[in-house]
Parts: C-alpha cells; sequence; structure tokens
C-alpha cells in the first residue's frame, strides 16, 4: 500500500510531472526485471546512482521521474548493451516525464487528485463502486458544482468554478477516440441523494441514464431492496491498464488525500468485491429503469 | 413466471434494442430478470482454481486470482502447449461463429460457457456478419454472471442476454434460451471447452440431446473438448492429478470417438472431427502449434 499524503513529503527534485506515470510504473517494472535477473541489489543499484534503496524502490513503482544518467547508468549496471534498447528505454523514460492538462489547475489540485488525473486518462477500464455521489466522468456540471460546493463552502466563486471546469475537461475521455471501458456500479443512496436540489438531481439523473446508453459504458444499481453489499467499507475505483506487465491500480478517495492500493492481494480483494456488487446489482437494463423509475419520483 | 411462448417471445423482441435480461413482463425495475436462480450454485470462490478464470489468465486477461494463476503455471509446467490450446480454441470460436452466421446463414446462437468475456465474442464476430444476430449466453459462474450481464452487449439491431444456468439444467436453460430465441427457426448451440467438465455420470450425452432436440432441423451444434490423444498417458494423468488438487472443477478427457457421439443426428461440416487449430484454418490461424482440443461443426438433420 501506498499513502499518499499532500505535504506530509518533503519536495522530492524527482517528483515528476504526473502525465506518464503509467509509462513510469512500466519502465520500472523492467527496470526491476533487468535488475533481479542481472542478480543486482537494490542498494546497489541505489549507490550506482547516488541514491538509497528507497530511491530505486521509487523509480521501480513509477513513483518518481527517470534522469537519463540514473537510466543510462542502471542500464549499463544490469549488463544491457544493445544499443538500440538503451536509447528505447532512455526515449520512453523522457516521454513519461511530459506534462498533460490538468498541470494548468495544479494551484487548486493536491497532487493525489493530478495523479489520479494522470492515471485515468490512461487506464483502458475503469470500474466503480460509488455509495454518495455521481460519478465524476458522469456528472453534470450544476450537479459537479453542488459537489464543490459541498467540500469547499469558503472557497471564491472563481475557485469553485475552476474546480467545476476541472470536473468537466476530465470528462473528454468520455467521447475521445480511444475511450476507455466505464463500468460503475452505485448504490441506490446515490440516485437518492438531491445533490444541488431536486431540479440539478433530476437532470443529473437524466445524464446518467444518457451516458448508460454509450456503448462502452456500463452502468448498474444496486436498489436498497438487495440489502447489505459487498463493499461495506465505501467507494472506490479500480483502474486497468492495457500493458500487460501493469497491475491493477485501487484508487480510494479520502477527505484529505488518496490511497493506492497496488499490492496484489489487496487489488484481489478489491476486484472480487467488485464482481460481487456487479453480480448483485441489477443488470444495465434493468438499471436504466431503475433510474428513470428515480426520476419520476425526485 | 409464465411459461414462455417461443414464437411470441421473439416477435415481441423483434425490433427492440434489448440488451436486457428481463423477466417476461420484466419493465419494471424492480424485476430484475435474470437472476434466475441456479440448481447448483458455484460459490464464489478464489480460493480454488475455477475454469473461467483459469482461461481468462491463459489468454493473458487481468480477472483471475491467485489460485487460479498458480493452477495455470502448475499445469504449465506439465503441459506447456496449454496456451497455444486455449489461444486455438479462443479462434476456433471466432472461426466457426463467422462460418455459422456467414456461411451457414445463422442469425440465433446459444452460447454455453460463455466464460469471462475478452476480445473476440460470440456476439460480436455473429453481429459484425450479420448485425440482427441474437445471441444467449449462459453460463453458472458468479464471476462471468458479473462480467457477462455488464459486458457482453448488443448492438441496436441484434440483442443478447444472459442467462445464470447451469448447463446440466436444461429446462431452465432452453426455457429461458426461449425468451429471445424463436425455435421454430435454426439457431446455433456452441459448446466450447465446457463439455469435459462434465463427468459420465451426469449424462452428457443426454444434455446434448437434449439441447438438440429442442432446435429445429438445419439448426448447428460446435463442440471443442479435451481429447486424451494428444498427450502422454503420463503426462495426461499428472494434469488430472494437478486439477485435482488445485481446481473448482474437474474436467473428464473424451477421444475423437466419444466427441463424435455427441454429433449424432447430425451432419458434421468439412473437415469434419480435428484437432481446433486445424478446422477450416484462415490465413492468420496460427497452426504452428500442437493443442489438445478436439472440435466439430455439425448440422442437424
Amino acid at each position: 500500500m501506498n499513502t499518499v499524503v499532500p505535504g506530509s513529503e518533503q519536495p522530492d527534485p524527482d517528483d515528476a510531472p504526473v502525465e506518464g506515470i503509467v509509462l513510469r510504473m512500466l519502465l520500472g517494472t523492467q527496470l526491476r526485471r533487468l535488475r533481479e535477473t542481472a542478480g543486482v541489489s537494490p542498494e546497489r543499484a541505489g549507490t550506482e546512482i547516488r541514491g538509497t534503496r528507497s530511491k530505486i524502490s521509487r523509480m521501480e513503482t513509477g513513483r518518481v521521474g527517470f534522469k537519463a544518467r540514473d537510466v543510462d547508468d542502471l542500464l549499463t549496471l544490469y549488463g544491457v548493451t544493445d544499443e538500440q534498447l538503451r536509447s528505447r528505454f532512455l526515449s520512453l523514460a523522457k516521454q513519461a516525464n511530459r506534462p498533460d492538462w490538468w498541470t494548468r489547475y495544479g494551484d487548486i489540485l493536491p497532487d493525489w487528485f493530478e495523479t489520479y488525473l494522470g492515471l485515468e486518462s490512461a487506464a483502458t477500464t475503469i470500474r466503480s463502486f460509488e455509495i454518495q455521489f455521481v460519478h465524476g466522468l458522469f456528472q453534470t456540471e450544476d450537479y459537479a458544482r453542488g459537489v464543490t460546493m459541498l467540500g469547499h463552502r469558503a472557497a471564491p466563486a472563481e475557485e469553485i468554478e475552476q474546480r467545476v471546469a476541472v470536473r468537466l475537461k476530465r470528462q473528454d475521455l468520455l467521447t475521445r477516440p480511444t475511450a476507455p471501458r466505464i463500468w460503475s456500479v452505485m448504490d441506490e443512496a446515490v440516485l437518492r441523494r438531491p445533490v444541488g436540489g431536486a431540479a440539478v438531481m433530476r437532470e443529473q439523473l437524466r445524464h446518467l441514464a444518457e451516458v448508460a446508453a454509450l456503448p462502452h459504458v456500463t452502468i448498474q444499481v444496486v436498489p436498497f431492496a438487495r440489502g447489505g453489499h459487498a463493499a461495506a467499507s465505501g467507494s472506490f475505483t479500480i483502474l486497468r491498464f492495457a500493458e500487460h506487465d501493469l497491475p491493477d491500480l485501487v484508487y480510494i478517495e479520502q477527505l484529505t488525500s488518496a490511497v493506492y492500493l497496488e499490492q496484489r492481494a489487496d487489488v484481489e480483494h478489491y476486484l472480487e468485491v467488485a464482481d460481487q456488487l456487479g453480480g448483485s446489482a441489477l443488470t444495465p437494463a434493468a438499471s436504466t429503469l431503475f433510474i428513470e423509475q428515480v426520476i419520476k419520483e425526485t | 413466471m409464465t411459461q414462455p411462448d417461443p414464437t411470441g417471445w421473439a416477435a415481441r423482441q423483434k425490433g427492440m434494442a434489448m440488451n436486457s435480461d428481463e423477466a417476461p413482463g420484466g419493465r419494471e425495475p424492480s424485476a430484475d430478470g435474470g437472476d434466475e436462480s441456479r440448481v447448483r450454485p458455484l460459490p464464489f470462490d478464489t480460493s480454488r482454481a475455477h475454469q473461467a478464470r483459469f482461461y481468462d489468465y491463459l489468454l493473458g486477461g487481468k480477472d483471475n486470482y491467485e489460485a487460479d494463476r498458480a493452477a495455470v503455471e502448475a499445469q504449465l509446467e506439465i503441459y506447456p502447449d496449454l496456451i497455444f490450446t486455449a489461444r486455438a480454441n479462443r479462434a476456433f470460436l471466432g472461426r466457426a461463429v463467422r462460418y455459422l452466421a456467414a456461411d451457414a446463414g445463422i442469425r440465433q446462437f446459444l452460447d454455453i460457457g460463455t466464460g469471462i468475456p475478452t476480445a473476440g465474442n460470440t456476439h460480436e464476430v455473429a453481429q459484425a456478419v450479420a448485425p440482427e444476430s441474437q445471441i444467449v449466453y449462459v453460463d453458472y459462474d458468479p464471476i462471468v454472471l458479473a462480467h457477462a450481464r455488464a459486458l457482453l452487449r448488443s448492438n441496436d439491431v441484434g440483442a443478447t442476454k444472459y442467462i445464470d444456468a447451469d448447463l446440466r439444467d436444461t429446462g431452465t436453460v432452453l426455457r429461458l434460451a426461449g425468451q429471445l430465441l424463436d425455435f421454430t427457426k435454426p439457431v446455433a448451440i456452441t459448446l466450447l471447452s465446457i463439455l469435459h467438465a462434465i463427468p459420465d455420470s451426469d449424462d452428457p450425452y443426454a444434455i446434448v440431446a437434449t439441447l438438440l432436440a429442442a432446435v429445429p432441423s438445419g439448426s448447428y451444434l460446435a463442440i471443442s473438448h479435451v481429447g486424451p490423444e494428444f498427450v502422454s498417458p503420463e503426462t495426461r494423468d499428472a494434469l488430472l492429478d494437478t486439477a485435482r488438487r488445485t481446481s473448482l472443477q474437474q474436467y473428464t478427457p473424451r477421444t475423437r470417438e466419444q466427441v463424435a457421439r455427441f454429433f449424432e443426428g447430425t451432419d458434421l461440416v468439412p473437415p469434419g472431427l480435428v484437432p481446433v487449430e486445424e478446422w477450416r484454418p484462415e490465413p492468420d490461424t496460427d497452426t504452428a502449434g500442437k493443442s489438445s482440443f478436439w472440435c466439430a461443426v455439425g448440422r442437424k438433420r
């Protein structure tokens, strides 16, 4: 488990902009494999690049950017002599450090959310379970404003609008040519809680029914009538990436930070819960009918 | 639930953009069809390997658990061609369904033993040829239930339906399938990599015969099945022993002759009963390896 708490870490010159985090995870995985094949300990590798065991560990898990010089030295240490392979590694490392759109909002976004946006836009499958709010990718502008106001009552109007803008900009990935598959299971409470008022909620519910019809979007509702469910603890998101080497990531948002779970045992527990929730939820077609019913009652 | 009138149901479904597992009359949100209780519930158990997840891992998927991967690795130690076999079986599904839709003109499919959705699912292959194709999927694994209901979605012209049932309960399978499929018109029944999970004590021949009896002449049956002939007796025993130790389901290899018996009452489409990679290979079919699955497609007389 890797807990990211904003402000709790010293600024690290190695901390890269978030875009390319998946690329970094991939490169890191490959570097770890090369290191293990070469029989080099993390300590020894750390020393080679004027760092520590923990620096190697951070690189290998994609938490930090790659300096060309470090990658170059590590490849040498691991006995990689193929020039083509070396230059491919180096050019990937460069790409992995590239910034993206949300860096513009850096002043209002906590680091952990920036990281999430990078991961979300790189995922090929996004599975989520929501117990409270409509998933950010499906929120209407007014609903998003309602949610934002809840968390930032004292914030100036301009900041609220900026935050809403980020939420909406995020939704670009729904319509891009290589849109990820989004499979969102939600508790009935999400549909019943009128964030922003009844009118805003009705519009939001109508929007939800519309996105549910997109071929790459699946929305399922777990009605109250189904009793308790497997996700007793709360909302979570599972991101899956195309690369075979990359494990799924579980993302859990908290009030002031976010938690990423990447250990297989943790991730598998959430996958299992997600599978159980998917199985106990209404079918996608019945969920749309359910949402339409709630619209009438809202 | 009333006994469905297959023709009437098919007529009602026609023209509707159905992607539902609605029960009859299930236009009410509360009537969430598709949750038909199965006769032999398979536990939601990830501590032992399950065939669908085992297969998912073999095909490079990520919807599998530690026990599934351990079981696959243990089998691969003994029989490395298992990966080729899984891929070749999946490729056979694509070619068989394409043949059935394009050459045999079939528009209704009953796919039993769906597995975890991956690329090239039956409805995608069939609807690529004939968009109006209707596909009923059947599986009894709770993980498949979750994924298949959510992801095996039809285009707007055709239809898909998912049934949570055990193949051995042919009555439930046929009754629910009849809510979408018109059994007065030809149906292709696909039983890929599933019959070997049915031991002789559950009479798989009677199961297949019951299914075939429900569909008219001109319908098709497609089967792929583990054969014992492809490996040495020692390898076969070691594989069976590994499955006993690691897996929820056991399997029964059947010889070419035993697999042929499933096709009684049908005429086999050329080239007949062959290893999966040899069935009507296409230019991009990987025939470099050797699988351990027999397969055939037969047309009901």
